[in-house]
């Protein structure tokens, strides 16, 4: 694999900005680096120039490439810990509460095995035509890649695994059709999903959502754009929503903070504090 | 006043012993970091940090995103996630592709201590039934720290060590009681 230098990766950050208005300089700089260069040995492209002139010239290539930058989740059902206790304990304590307009965002989907996730959850509660699932993407691929469905057949192998810890009320098996591979994602749970076409990380923000999922993406971000992230997603919930991330990523001093109470620690579950106007 | 700014370890299968040892013999106080990358199951997310802290003498804890590295503390890469040294002395964990079959990845951990350490950095690969690792070390040695392996001999299961030792000229071969007492002298002096 090429060895980037912090020069090549700023470089690649500026002409990314330049060409395509969109800021990578708020990304963790060790993962930015790891990826950038498996990018590039994955497009076979040995010269920094020749991915700049890449970046710069082809807005297709550009779309595909910030998708493959964009780190997936790793399988499905991860943690089948946090998506019991949402079976168990959260979706059915604010079950009466869904009105068709119980809003849940997913920003920044790369893959949608958050997303299939979680309306397996909910079709398994009945809950799956009571909430609006918001999934933000940021490059039409991501799109693409979700609507496919593909789970490649390792991974297919983990979420079966996953789901059977998260003692799912049916068999993972008939949430997708196999083929020699790969399988393919029960592609009717979404077909109600709204997909976001994002150009940055905020725009077109659902506003009024009631819990968003956003696990295992803070970590590809430096602690300024964490805390950027934080504050915008933190805008966008309804009074006392729902906020999960993943279980190693922690907003800190959550003590001195007057946003978010700390929900279960373990699974990393926050919820927007409840601010009276008196 | 040592001239290292810290340890990383790396092991599989028949490592939990040895570095318990490890942790059970260094003192109190340890004045550097120790980053342990320890494969292990992926779904089993407690227990291992609670079984190595049992004897040690430092606190043994899984580090969240972006934590201050600090002296005197372990910090073992949690389980399904990578764990990378980001720049200004933080942990950085990922969830990237598993390397070598691992997620945490040794190579990816020492790699990126190498980086951010350079020359001040004792690399350690204890046994294990695979390769990951064996490329970590190597850049820890082309970076100009300190590189150590568990002898051979001594190791339950020996594939990492000698994948290690097949590509890069360590600076030590050591049994456990010797790679404690190499950490021990190289922050007294």
């Amino acid at each position: 694999m090429i060895e980037l230098s912090v020069v090549d990766t700023r470089t690649i950050c500026r002409i990314v900005q330049e060409k395509h208005q969109f800021d990578l300089s708020g990304f963790a700089h060790t993962s930015l680096k790891y990826r950038l260069a498996k990018l590039m040995a994955q497009y076979k492209i040995q010269e920094l120039d020749i991915l700049l002139a890449k970046i710069g010239q082809d807005d297709g290539f550009f779309d595909s490439f910030l998708h493959d930058l964009l780190v997936p989740s790793t399988e499905m059902f991860r943690d089948p810990s946090l998506w019991r206790w949402l079976k168990e304990g959260y979706f059915p304590s604010i079950k009466d509460k869904m009105t068709g307009n119980y809003k849940i965002w997913l920003p920044l989907c790369v893959d949608g095995y958050e997303l299939h996730t979680l309306t397996i959850v909910l079709k398994e509660l009945e809950l799956l035509d009571k909430v609006k699932i918001i999934a933000g993407v940021l490059t039409n691929k991501s799109k693409e890649v979700i609507e496919e469905g593909i789970l490649p057949l390792k991974k297919y192998e983990i979420s079966a695994e996953n789901y059977k810890r998260y003692q799912g009320q049916a068999n993972f098996d008939d949430y997708v059709a196999k083929h020699d591979y790969y399988v393919v994602r029960d592609r009717s749970l979404i077909k109600n999903v709204q997909f976001i076409k994002q150009n940055n990380l905020f725009d077109h923000a659902p506003g009024n959502v009631k819990l968003i999922l956003f696990r295992n993406h803070c970590i590809y971000f430096n602690p300024s754009m964490q805390e950027r992230v934080l504050v915008e997603l933190h805008h966008n919930l309804s009074a006392t929503g729902l906020f999960i991330i993943g279980a190693k990523e922690k907003i800190k001093n959550i003590e001195s903070s007057d946003t978010y109470d700390l929900i279960d620690e373990g699974e990393s579950v926050y919820k927007k504090k409840f601010v009276s106007k008196s | 006043m040592s001239t290292y700014k810290a340890v990383i370890i790396g092991g599989s299968a028949g490592s939990f012993q040895v570095v318990t040892k490890i942790l059970s013999s260094i003192p109190t106080g340890f004045p550097l970091p120790i980053l342990l990358c320890l494969h292990r199951l992926k779904h089993v997310r407690s227990g291992f940090v609670e079984a190595l802290s049992l004897k040690s003498n430092i606190p043994v804890i899984e580090p969240n995103d972006k934590d201050s590295l600090k002296p005197g503390i372990a910090y073992l890469a949690p389980a399904n996630y990578h764990m990378y040294v980001e720049l200004a002395n933080r942990i950085a964990l990922s969830t990237d592709d598993p390397v070598n079959h691992s997620r945490p990845a040794i190579d990816l951990s020492f790699i990126t201590a190498a980086n951010a350490y350079r020359q001040k950095l004792i690399g350690i690969i204890l046994s294990g039934a695979n390769r990951d690792g064996a490329m970590g070390l190597k850049k820890v040695h082309e970076h100009g720290g300190t590189t150590i392996v568990q002898d051979p001999a001594e190791c339950e299961v020996k594939t990492m060590t000698e994948a290690s030792l097949q590509i890069t000229q360590v600076n030590y071969v050591y049994r456990s009681d010797e790679i404690i007492n190499f950490l021990k002298k190289s922050v007294r002096s």
